[in-house]
């Protein structure tokens, strides 16, 4: 009996998702996204920010970013890394997957965590962890001239960049790869085998061919992402000035002296007249895949394909781009959080301190952005996630123009940059009078964050709703229960795993962002993210290094439980 | 000349044992049927066979050479072992067509292409698939593919074709087509086949040879005749055929005949090892051995009919007696109540002991 | 000295609890000010000062009006005059006082109409270059200083003026190549400022751009980032940096050092002005005459570590200290309407484009 009811209790909780009229859903979701972007594109079209009484409307901020040639290299730049980046990415990802899932690796259940490290750690963090690591007088430079005589190597140039940021995207291949593997049956594969193909044979003949869908699918979220990329350009970029659009978008806050919000406005959409596009070309490429992955075979128990002397290939292979991907940018943030000095000559040992991160917790506005950045992860998280359901319901297993509607409606946030969101989030604050009291409270940065990752928290809902077999539902509606209730009595029991494991994950999408927040920062609602970005523009490494550590260990501790609770890290 | 020989196989997944000792022999020519229910591991031996299981004791060989040897830590790796599988679902590659799904085995060979031409192109032709080779498989039909499935497998000459449910993906008339199709090819074409299945109709048309499975260990082999007509076990004579059951107690054993009673009925039957008097029994007999009589008489028992049911052929009549059931075939339909005798011939009832 | 200061805080103390005491000199009705500013309670601050640094600023004044909460935010520059302007613009100014070393856009804001007049009792204590329009003050004093690396940077190559400074990346661009470092001046207003200043006293600046080409100068926008990698010896100098915070670094790392060039030596003051729609304007009044008078001055030019811009207070780092050593080769940059000129989008790009160009041709080696 007691058991019962701690079993129904949760559920009894979660049930108002359902309950929401799918109406007030449909028309809060897009007053959410449609407001910022409407936003955005007012502007764009104006001389002046959009507040100020002297605006006129025109085409000036385009023809100003046309015709500056700072903002053409920022376009090929971007071109060229989102490029570079997914040449890397995918086929190391693919390969990645392919050994990871299929092969009898030893240590994979030990390994599989690591993998996924850098999509969970904030790019700002990890590029810095590479500048103290590997940049000119890094810890790892300045022992290999001292070993070698030569550390040879650079991080500032659009190449280097291209090839930490392909690295550090393995991940996102992986987790679609390694998801296209698992539903693919092993049937295929053995046949192979059996036909006499050699593990290596098998990938790359069979195994990746059929998974190409989702390869197609990851290289053009790489692509996407590689032009949206902020965080590591910011820090590697600056030193020998690579501008990619979206620091050129944010260097034009000071360019003119005074903000340029029209001529910000008009490269967000370009932008998004870019993304756009790739955003719904993924849409349909992951239908494609979807479809094409119904042609599996029997999808039973598989003996791990035994690498034989390909073992210690593959181990090398992945123990180098870990090393390469989490072992120095992590490795080189913790040193610097620990030291108050470093570079060529200096003995780690007698700069070694503790006052970083005393620093830190005496310092209100670092623990206020401690613990906000912890609220909006676990608190901010779980109402995220039930927004995205509610959403979700009013949907699920609804083919109407409204179902269709919101389809569309959650993929725009995906292709509007962070920080622009951001900025266009503060407008909102600003001048919606019932919005302005909370505009310094950390409901402004849990919206934004909520609306930016729309498209991702729906795809973790819907997947988890459509693992609920349509028979379960219709078996319910035709002993007479309505649709209300069957969301409520027999899809949301269901879908509660589901709901736990998004949960998690959300929390740690929240506590790596750190675009979003960077126009939204107010006294009282700071989180480490943003609060990254201001204090690296400001030069204060010496925090910089130490929060940076402190959300290294809130995202250990946010993955440490999701592997507790079996969540699987992927979509 | 023997084929293939497995010998002591022990297999298990985690603490669950799956193969406990399991040993057979395949010789050229013949057709071996691995028979038995779900979980009885008959597939499990198959992919051992085929090297995509890993057994942990006993010894697999493929003619002279071992591919398995649990002592010697020997593990031969499936692509090096050179069988030719069918799939159940027949694993076609859904991204090439049917000529490079046949001709994939020979590239892997690394025969010229004018040869895996010629190779491929004549074991279409001989499974009537010629026409076809351009296609991809989701253009072709559920016999198609399956065809396509074991031209994939014998373009190469393996010395020995393992073939996992080949007709379970088929509908039920299309079954039985490919069903003597398939044994008219593997006749024709002299192959040594090993083939699981879980249909004994499926098993005892096909094989030459049926080793029946039953949790891990072989529980009789023998010929499809030998299996049916002459069980050892409880399980095997329940396995093959349709059966009814009658437990009791065996009164008494003599001369290879016992007589087993239970409430109300008394008859006699060929004692099966192990069947001792003054221990429950159970009498087994095959349906379409049990007669329907009008009066009594030995080894005939009153049973009220219950019902009879048209099944195209002939009607099926299921009797109540006692507080058992009893099917019999007939000609005719039966009054349903009527009170009627069931005849069980005394050389078609075998006397089994019950736990 | 030290009893004075003492007897001052017991009657301070004392008086506390019926009502503040006027501070000498000040007009006697300061007291509605300081028992209207007690009603307010707290005063918002907007500054570019990171709160660390403002910490004995902000005791000190609580100490004095332990009433008055002091709600702190900093934050860069530019985003503090995007703030500004957009709470402005929305009708609900947040802050009280604003407090920025980007003193062009300060001025702008004064200009705008965005301040609030105040005859501070104060304002007469001040050079007259550091208050403007009896709206906005400037309150500290910081040098403008060339940084170089301790370690790989040594005796007579440590640049000491301007020309010096052009001299040796010029002469020597294979070792300092990618290794001088300046503000990116377009995304720091400080670095701007500063160079535009530089072309009033330093007629061979073209000299200098061209010297950063050849050696292929690295830019940021801050003053930390620039003392971290000269620390760090991934540069070796850094020319313009904050002299306020270079001093502060210097003392601890031993791997820093800090030249005021002797040629001449920018100086910038933190320009602190009363926002328009003050919530608090009574309490902004009596932070920013504390910030302005002998003790708030004191602190700046003590534990804060800036410089105080008042001559008349004895402190570690003031105005006069300073002026003592480099003379009337100190050249502060007045709070004046001049300074904002490059704010015309027009005439910044082609300073700008005029400053790349030379860069560009000190690159190719014209």
């Amino acid at each position: 009996m007691a058991a019962d009811t701690t079993s129904i209790a949760p559920v009894a909780r979660l049930q108002w998702l359902s309950r929401f009229p799918r109406g007030l859903t449909i028309l809060v979701t897009a007053m959410a996204v449609l407001s910022p972007l409407s936003l955005i594109l007012y502007q764009s079209f104006l001389t002046a920010p959009f507040f100020e009484a002297n605006k006129s409307a025109g085409l000036d901020a385009y023809r100003f970013v046309f015709d500056d040639s700072d903002f053409w290299h920022a376009f090929l730049n971007s071109g060229v890394l989102a490029i570079g980046m997914t040449l890397i990415a995918v086929p190391l990802g693919a390969m990645l997957a392919f050994v990871m899932e299929r092969t009898d690796l030893p240590g994979k259940r030990f390994l599989e965590p690591i993998i996924l490290v850098p999509s969970f750690v904030s790019p700002m963090v990890l590029s810095f962890g590479y500048v103290v690591a590997a940049g000119p007088v890094g810890f790892y430079s300045v022992w290999s001239q001292d070993l070698f005589g030569a550390a040879p190597w650079g991080i500032y140039s659009i190449p280097a960049m291209a090839v930490i940021a392909g690295l550090t995207h393995v991940p996102n291949v992986y987790v679609y790869a390694s998801a296209a593997l698992k539903s693919l049956g092993s049937d295929v594969e053995e046949a192979a085998r059996i036909a006499g193909a050699s593990p290596f044979r098998v990938a790359v003949t069979v195994s990746l061919p059929l998974i190409a869908p989702a390869l197609l699918f990851a290289a053009v979220l790489v692509f996407f992402l590689g032009f949206e990329l902020f965080g590591l350009p910011l820090v590697l970029g600056d030193p020998e000035g690579h501008l990619v659009l979206s620091t050129y978008l944010y260097k034009l806050t000071n360019k003119l002296g005074t903000p340029s919000y029209h001529l910000m406005a008009a490269v967000a959409i370009c932008i998004v007249a870019v993304t756009f596009p790739l955003v719904l070309l993924q849409r349909h490429l992951l239908q494609n895949a979807r479809r094409y992955a119904t042609i599996k075979g029997k999808a039973g128990r598989m003996k791990e394909l035994p690498l034989g002397r390909w073992k210690w290939a593959a181990m090398a292979l992945l123990l180098a781009w870990m090393f390469l991907a989490v072992v120095v940018p992590v490795s080189g943030i913790t040193l610097r959080a620990f030291v108050t000095n470093w570079g060529i000559g200096v003995t780690l040992v007698d700069a070694f301190t503790l006052d970083n991160f005393r620093a830190v917790f005496e310092e209100p506005t670092h623990t206020r952005a401690i613990i906000n950045t912890i609220l909006i992860g676990t608190i901010g998280g779980a109402l995220a996630v039930a927004c995205y359901t509610a959403i979700g319901f009013a949907t699920h297993r609804r083919n109407d123009g409204w179902s269709r509607f919101i389809d569309y409606l959650v993929l725009i946030p995906r292709a509007i940059p962070g920080l622009l969101a951001g900025l266009a989030f503060l407008w909102l604050f600003l001048f919606l009078p019932p919005l302005q009291p909370l505009r310094a409270t950390l409901f402004s940065m849990w919206l934004a964050y909520t609306v930016v990752w729309l498209a991702y928290g729906m795809r973790l809902i819907s997947t988890s709703m459509f693992q609920v077999s349509t028979e379960l539902e219709e078996a319910a509606r035709t002993i007479g229960a309505t649709r209300g209730r069957i969301s409520r009595e027999i899809t949301l029991p269901l879908i509660r795993h589901g709901l736990l494991g998004s949960w998690l994950l959300v929390f740690l999408i929240f506590e790596r962002e750190y675009s979003t927040g960077v126009y939204l920062l107010a006294p009282g609602n700071e989180v480490i993210g943003a609060q990254l970005v201001s204090l690296w523009q400001g030069g204060a490494i010496d925090l910089v290094a130490a929060l940076s550590l402190i959300n290294i260990v809130l995202v250990g501790i946010g993955l440490a439980l999701a592997l507790r609770f079996g969540v699987r890290l992927r979509d | 000349m023997t084929e293939l020989t497995v010998d002591d196989l022990h297999l298990r997944y985690g603490d669950t044992p799956i193969l406990n000792g399991v040993a057979l022999t395949l010789e050229r020519g013949q057709v071996v049927s691995l028979l038995g229910p779900s979980g009885s591991g008959k597939t499990t031996l198959l992919r051992a066979v085929a090297g995509l299981e890993s057994p942990y004791q006993g010894t697999i060989r493929i003619g002279n050479a071992a591919v398995f040897d649990g002592a010697r830590g020997l593990d031969v790796p499936a692509e090096r072992r050179n069988l030719g599988l069918v799939f159940q679902s027949y694993a076609l590659w859904p991204h090439k067509t049917i000529f490079d799904n046949v001709g994939y085995g020979l590239r892997l060979r690394k025969v010229s292409a004018a040869d895996i031409k010629t190779q491929v192109t004549r074991v279409l032709e001989q499974l009537s698939l010629g026409h076809l080779g351009e296609r991809y498989p989701h253009q072709l039909s559920g016999g198609q593919q399956q065809r396509v499935a074991l031209a994939r497998a014998l373009v190469y000459n393996p010395p020995v074709i393992l073939l996992d449910e080949p007709l379970s993906n088929l509908d039920a008339k299309l079954r039985e087509e490919a069903r003597a199709w398939l044994r008219e090819l593997i006749v024709r074409l002299q192959l040594s086949a090993l083939c699981v299945t879980h249909d004994q109709g499926e098993a005892m048309a096909m094989s030459d040879r049926i080793l029946l499975l039953n949790n891990g260990r072989i529980e009789q082999q023998g010929t499809p005749l030998e299996m049916y007509s002459d069980p050892k076990t409880l399980f095997a004579a329940d396995f093959m055929g349709s059966n009814n059951q009658l437990k009791g107690e065996v009164a008494e054993v003599r001369d290879g005949v016992a007589m087993l009673g239970g409430d109300g009925w008394k008859l006699a039957g060929v004692t099966r090892p192990g069947t001792t008097a003054g221990k429950p029994g159970v009498a087994m007999i095959r349906v379409e051995r049990v007669r329907v009589a009008a009066s009594a008489g030995d080894n005939r028992i009153a049973a009220k009919l219950i019902t009879s049911m048209y099944i195209g052929d002939r009607f099926e009549h299921l009797f109540e007696l006692a507080n058992s059931r009893i099917r019999a075939y007939g000609e005719s339909a039966l009054n349903a109540g009527a009170a009627y005798f069931v005849e069980l011939p005394r050389d078609a009832i075998w006397v089994f002991p019950t736990a | 000295m030290q009893a004075r200061w003492i007897g001052l805080a017991a009657a301070l103390c004392a008086g506390a609890a019926l009502a503040q005491a006027v501070p000498a000199g000040y007009p006697a009705d300061y007291a509605q000010t300081i028992a209207a500013a007690k009603k307010e309670g707290k005063v918002v601050i907007y500054s570019a000062l990171d709160t660390k640094a403002a910490q004995p600023l902000i005791k000190d004044f609580n100490a004095l009006y332990p009433d008055i909460k002091v709600e702190y935010n900093d934050m860069n520059s530019t985003e503090l005059y995007n703030r500004y302007i957009a709470e402005f613009a929305s009708g609900q100014g947040g802050a009280d006082v604003m407090w920025s070393s980007a003193m062009d856009l300060q001025v702008k804001l004064v200009d705008e109409g965005k301040a609030m007049p105040y005859a501070s009792p104060e304002a007469s204590k001040l050079p007259s270059w550091a208050v403007y329009k009896g709206e906005a003050w400037g309150t500290t004093y910081e040098p403008a200083v060339f940084i170089y690396n301790k370690r790989l940077v040594t005796g007579d190559e440590i640049p000491q003026d301007h020309a010096a400074f052009a001299k040796l990346i010029d002469s020597k661009a294979d070792k300092y190549k990618g290794k001088v470092t300046t503000y990116d001046i377009e995304k720091s207003g400080v670095g701007f400022m500063f160079v535009v200043q530089d072309t009033k006293y330093y007629p061979g600046i073209k000299d200098l751009e061209k010297g950063f080409g050849k050696s292929s100068y690295r830019v940021y926008a801050s003053t930390g980032n620039m003392l971290e990698k000269v620390s760090s010896g991934e540069h070796l100098l850094g020319y313009n940096v904050l002299g306020s915070y270079a001093l502060v670094r210097a003392k601890k790392d031993p791997s820093l050092g800090v030249v005021l060039p002797k040629d001449f030596t920018l100086v910038l003051s933190r320009v602190m002005f009363i926002g328009k729609q003050a919530k608090n304007p009574n309490a902004a009044k009596v932070w920013t005459d504390y910030i302005l008078s002998v003790r708030g001055q004191k602190m700046i030019g003590g534990p804060v570590e800036l410089f105080a811009v008042r001559t008349d207070v004895d402190a570690e780092y003031t105005a006069a200290t300073l002026n003592k050593e480099l003379g009337s080769n100190v050249k502060p940059i007045p709070v004046s309407s001049e300074i904002v000129t490059y704010l015309d989008p027009k005439k910044r790009l082609d300073f700008l484009n005029a400053w790349k160009a030379e860069v560009t041709a000190g690159a190719a080696g014209k």
